[in-house]
């Protein structure tokens, strides 16, 4: 690896992330965009996360687990309800962690 | 401050895999200095990882490029759709969010707003928060090298999924964004074991969506 290959490829990566992820924030917050983008644009996120979780929780290395051998998945049900009825992040996150550890021995 | 409260989790599951990337980019020939400032001026967790094996395997710096602006087109998605969220954001805010936007910043500071609290600068701390998370672990993990050993046995690699699990909580408020997450998950699991990377997440989120808006209500 000489040093001009791997600067390159950080100022290169560098570049095209600012501008794949600035460029429509810069320019759509500044139009008035159609009622149906909106609308459209309105769904993007519960969409996205939906599908995220499912292939993180079902497929965790590219593949799907056995579904009573999956900790991911069993694990997303206690941090799911400690978020519902405390609304803390954090707290979902580190009751998630740990459930996880312990699913992971008992369903391994 | 609450975007300094929002981005912990983020930051507690970019520590392991930012250290894992330094691991990785100082096995690939990587200098400390060329590892960490990757991670400080890129923070693009499975672009890197993807810019550094195409680069490694083909020493061709433009087809190292190109795949990891694939592997990044998501977020023009993501951007779109944080602009009407950022209409009040002053121009340069706009500019250091969008430079710290990532699955994880996007999902935190979309249900943030869903509530009605996010603003410029909420969204620029869980932004600084997850960077730092990123930048340091990828500091430490290519100071220590290969003695760090592997960072899952921690169970941080749930991080992320409790992660998205929450937010995803937080993003269901009514039947139909019920039934376009269930829409959405569905089409991804389908769409997942045939294309890679982040593409069906990207095109689920685009079918479900379609389809909901194309539903009267």
């Amino acid at each position: 690896m000489t040093p001009a290959l791997a600067w390159g490829l950080v100022a290169g990566m560098a570049i095209t992330n600012i501008v794949v992820r600035g460029a429509p924030m810069l320019v759509m917050s500044r139009l008035r965009l159609p009622s149906v983008v909106e609308r459209w644009l309105g769904y993007i996120p519960v969409s996205v996360m939906a599908a995220i979780v499912a292939v993180q929780v079902l497929r965790p290395d590219g593949r799907y687990l056995p579904l009573a051998h999956n900790p991911y998945l069993f694990a997303t049900l206690p941090t799911a309800v400690v978020y519902r009825y405390t609304r803390s992040f954090l707290g979902a996150v580190l009751v998630g962690i740990a459930s996880f550890v312990v699913l992971r021995y008992l369903l391994g | 401050m609450r975007g300094v409260r929002l981005g912990l989790p983020i930051l507690l599951g970019y520590v392991p895999v930012g250290a894992a990337f330094g691991v990785a980019a100082t096995a690939a020939g990587f200098t400390v200095a060329q590892a960490t400032s990757c991670s400080a001026l890129v923070l693009a967790g499975a672009g890197q990882f993807i810019g550094l094996a195409a680069l490694q395997s083909s020493a061709n710096l433009t087809a190292a490029l190109v795949a990891t602006g694939v592997v990044n087109l998501h977020y023009l998605l993501f951007s779109a759709t944080m602009s009407p969220r950022t209409r009040e954001t002053p121009r340069w805010q706009q500019l250091l969010i969008a430079f710290t936007l990532t699955d994880e910043t996007f999902a935190v500071n979309i249900d943030d707003s869903l509530e009605g609290r996010a603003d410029g600068w909420s969204m620029l701390a869980v932004g600084a928060v997850s960077w730092l998370g990123w930048t340091l672990g990828t500091l430490a993990g290519a100071l220590a090298g290969s003695a760090i050993g592997d960072p899952a046995r921690w169970g941080v690699g749930f991080a992320m999924p409790a992660m998205f699990t929450a937010l995803l909580v937080g993003q269901v408020t009514g039947a139909r964004t019920l039934v376009a997450a269930v829409l959405a998950a569905a089409f991804a699991l389908v769409l997942a074991a045939a294309l890679p990377g982040q593409w069906p997440v990207v095109l689920a989120a685009v079918v479900a969506a379609s389809v909901m808006t194309a539903v009267p209500r």
